[in-house]
């Protein structure tokens, strides 16, 4: 493929919402997708947890639409939604049978104008206790689960608005009121602070015509405040940070994380690439020398945060066999992602062409493709930057990817979280 | 400009009418059923290739070596290495995928439409020449063996397979592990991996599915000379019956230590993938627990606070697979969260869904479909479903009106007929020490406590 033509067309209201179109008419379904600018790194100290929480206090109602009645119309017009809470935005999003379009603007519009009117101490409790259900079924009653909260707290200081994670602490979930509720809607949920994307099957005036009518009469509010804390940060960690958990999980496991460059950097690409060669299919590095060759480790993963704020995080785990020696773990995956200093050419193609299927792949629904567009257009003022995707990556060298190895992954900026298995009582 | 009422939903706009694609379906000369979808939206094709290799025709001694044959695969052709088979795929940006469930395996690979043939190539060598070195089988079994570990210490995994196990009478497939068990797999060598493949890595019985922007004559000459040279048919597989394994209301409890949240199963033997009332019970099932504003979820997350979330599922199989609800529930509120469970049950079979519930079902089911359509894999793996499972070639293209032709009272029969409240099973895994009394009391039936190995 030689370059992506998703059709992309932008306009804003003037309270500030800003708009994406991109009509594919191909299959009769329509995505809709709102990114609000607000996530876990907006939230100040003893507040932690609360973005989240408040996502789930967007589906309570709204003052025309009573509880549950979000969900029971858009599934019973066949459409799905879901919303995610994320290190620097919300996002909310239906995917409906295109004549149901909307259905789904009058309840994005409704929650986004007139959503506090409609809360209470009851919802904010009921939502409390399934937030703190959820806490336990992924992440504390999790074999690993804490990994994330342990390594932010790692790779970040106490002072930057990443060092404590997306579901935060159950004490500061318990200390969530109606009033931080109101005050997070009236700083954070206003048309300013958002982007409203419409992918798919639709007529464009008509659609431009039902935002203007649904979301045009929502006030804007206030600028968006500073994030809290010291966003600032030195680009490496500057030694090898490291905690070593003695906890009831079946396997060893290193969990090793480096800071990058941030999302919006032009050196993010070259990060992006590098984590293909180290572990994107069974070629990649750390699959064929840990897993096949070394027969070290039993799987290996690999992620590359598109995060904003002053640095981003590499990271890559291997879970080792029972038995094995966590330091000899670490040692061989450390040198394993040293040695991507030595990268070839050839990896390079391989990891950008299997970045450019899976990219590809995704934007065959409607709703990829909006999320996408959204936050192009709430991180960067320019959704049109999705069709420059696979440019941006191909343009990567190998040359890049070694001194990227050289700079970035070395014991300079490295943290190092172990998972030992406890002995059996 | 009018002004707006807020007060009402808006109504729907006209609806478009749009049909599941056309599927062309041959027969290559080998006997292999082809199917494809001919798709012009991007330029990406998905394949799968599926045969009769499955778990369930596998009994206890042997549990899990369909899963190690399937995922030995990789381990390289009599032509390429491991890590050359793996190369030659990811470079044109095409990955191998295998999985293997209890009706059969199914190799998939997503690739662009321009590098098919080439990937094609490499899928088809993949399954018609594995080499198995005896390396790679001995890697793939400790990972399957490290991956069982693994889910003996993971609380869902670790109820659900206690499920199976309480659900199913002893000895038959589903009522073990589908990757089976450290004694069942630890000692596999190569060769029973080889012997395997070669008697049940056969065409017949089974298919090639493949969607996406292509051509359909093109990919059948393709697909006949890759094959032409793979026959024959898997062994007959040994039957066997699906009987529960008590009829008894019982409580099973795992203790695990530390546990935070119990994870918790409730269910039996429910019914197979041919059953008539696979539409009316697939309706009962959405109202009951299989999406968001169902009746369970709306009781225990939104009105109780007891989960983040609950689900039922008929798990449809060639033969009776479980029928199942599952959640997790804080360790406080599992008794609490356990009656209402066999409340709901209760109140389904005895007093039936009501007509508004069942409209909304309905409608829920049929729009959603029409959403999954997007992809060629959505595509792909709906076709190969027809594989699978010997339905009717136009069994997609009349799906929306037969479940928008399903009755109240057709669900109300389908839930009493297949939904037995006083026969679950209650599985619970989590801290014993907290959990046992408050369950008692209950009173649903024996109580049983396990700890966890």
């Amino acid at each position: 493929m030689s370059r992506l033509t998703i059709p992309v067309e932008r306009h804003s209201l003037d309270n500030g919402l800003k708009i994406v179109l991109s009509q594919d008419r191909t299959v009769p379904v329509a995505a809709v997708n709102l990114w609000y600018g607000v996530g876990s790194r907006n939230e100040a100290e003893g507040k932690t947890g609360f973005a989240h929480l408040f996502e789930h206090m967007m589906f309570q109602g709204s003052a025309h639409v009573p509880k549950n009645k979000h969900f029971e119309l858009i599934e019973r017009a066949g459409g799905t939604l879901n919303a995610s809470t994320w290190f620097d935005r919300t996002n909310y999003f239906e995917t409906v049978p295109s004549h149901d379009l909307e259905l789904a603007l009058w309840l994005e519009s409704d929650r986004m104008g007139w959503m506090v009117q409609a809360m209470d101490q009851e919802k904010l409790d009921n939502q409390r206790d399934v937030v703190k259900n959820e806490k336990r079924q992924r992440y504390d009653n999790q074999p690993y689960g804490d990994w994330d909260e342990r390594l932010q707290a790692l790779v970040y200081p106490q002072s930057h608005p990443y060092h404590h994670s997306v579901i935060g602490s159950m004490e500061d979930i318990d200390a969530a009121t109606l009033d931080d509720v109101a005050s997070f809607f009236q700083t954070f949920y206003v048309p300013n602070n958002a982007v409203i994307t419409i992918a798919g099957d639709f007529d464009r005036d008509g659609a431009l015509e039902l935002l203007n009518r649904y979301f045009g009469e929502i006030e804007p509010g206030e600028p968006i405040p500073p994030l809290p804390g010291d966003p600032l940060l030195d680009p490496l960690i500057g030694e090898t940070v490291r905690e070593h958990v003695l906890a009831n999980v079946p396997l060893p496991r290193v969990v090793m994380a480096f800071r990058i460059p941030p999302y919006s950097s032009d050196d993010f690409a070259v990060a992006e690439v590098s984590r293909g060669l180290l572990g994107m299919g069974r070629a990649s590095r750390l699959y064929r020398r840990l897993v096949r060759e070394r027969r070290v480790a039993k799987g290996v993963v690999t992620f590359a945060f598109p995060l904003l704020t002053g640095a981003s995080m590499l990271l890559a785990w291997a879970t080792g066999y029972p038995g094995a020696s966590p330091e000899e773990l670490e040692a061989a995956l450390a040198e394993e992602l040293e040695g991507l200093a030595e990268a070839d050419a050839v990896e390079v193609e391989r990891a950008i062409a299997l970045i450019e299927t899976d990219l590809v792949r995704a934007l065959e629904r409607a709703s990829e493709r909006a999320d996408l567009l959204s936050m192009f257009e709430l991180h960067f003022d320019d959704p049109d930057r999705l069709n420059r995707e696979l440019h941006r990556l191909r343009s990567v060298t190998v040359d890049e990817i070694r001194a990227f190895a050289k700079e970035r992954l070395g014991s300079d900026n490295r943290a190092v979280l172990t998972y030992e298995p406890k002995a059996p009582a | 400009m009018s002004e707006l009422d807020r007060t009402q939903p808006p109504t729907s706009g006209s609806i478009r009418k749009f049909d599941f694609p056309d599927v062309e379906r041959r027969t290559l000369s080998n006997g292999l059923d082809l199917r494809v979808c001919k798709l012009s939206r991007l330029p990406v094709v998905s394949t799968n290739l599926f045969f009769r290799a499955g778990e369930g025709r596998l009994v206890g001694s042997r549990a899990g070596l369909a899963v190690l044959t399937g995922d030995a695969l990789e381990g390289g052709t009599r032509k390429r290495s491991g890590t050359e088979l793996a190369e030659a795929m990811e470079r044109i940006g095409a990955r191998l995928g295998v999985s293997t469930g209890w009706e059969g395996t199914s190799v998939s690979m997503s690739c662009l439409a321009d590098r098919l043939e080439e990937a094609l190539g490499l899928l088809t060598e993949a399954v018609l020449e594995p080499a198995f070195p005896e390396e790679e089988v001995d890697r793939a079994r400790e990972q399957q063996l490290a991956a069982i570990r693994q889910r003996a210490m993971d609380p869902s995994a670790l109820a659900s397979m206690e499920a199976g196990r309480r659900y199913f009478t002893a000895g038959i497939p589903y009522a073990r592990p589908q990757d089976g068990t450290e004694e069942s797999i630890g000692t596999v060598k190569r060769g029973l991996l080889s012997d395997f493949a070669d008697a049940c890595y056969r065409p017949l019985g089974g298919g090639l599915i493949v969607a996406g922007d292509l051509d359909p004559d093109e990919i059948e000459t393709m697909a006949n000379q890759r094959l032409e040279s793979w026959t024959g048919a898997p062994p007959a597989a040994q039957e066997f019956r699906v009987d529960p394994a008590t009829r008894e209301r019982r409580v099973w409890v795992v203790h695990r230590e530390g546990s935070l949240q119990s994870e918790v199963c409730v269910g039996h033997v429910g019914t197979d993938r041919a059953t008539p009332d696979y539409f009316p019970l697939s309706v009962a099932n959405m109202l009951f627990g299989g999406s968001f504003t169902s009746r369970l979820n709306l009781n225990l997350r939104e009105k109780n606070g007891f989960t983040y979330g609950v689900r039922s599922r008929f798990g449809f199989r060639s033969r009776p697979g479980p029928f199942s609800v599952s959640t997790s529930v804080g360790t406080d509120v599992t008794a609490p969260a356990v009656r209402e469970i066999v409340r709901e049950l209760e109140q389904l079979v005895e007093g039936g869904p009501t007509d508004e519930e069942v409209a909304a079902a309905r409608d829920y089911a049929a729009g959603v479909f029409g959403l999954q359509m997007e992809t060629a894999g959505q595509i792909a793996s709906r076709i190969s479903q027809l594989v699978v499972y010997g339905l009717e070639d136009d069994y997609y293209h009349t799906y929306r009106d037969r479940v928008r032709a399903v009755t109240t009272d057709e669900v109300a029969a389908a839930a009493r007929a297949h939904i037995r409240p006083h026969e679950v099973q209650v599985v619970v895994v989590g801290d014993a020490d907290e959990i046992v009394a408050p369950l008692e009391a209950l009173d649903l039936g024996p109580l049983e406590v396990a700890r966890a190995s």
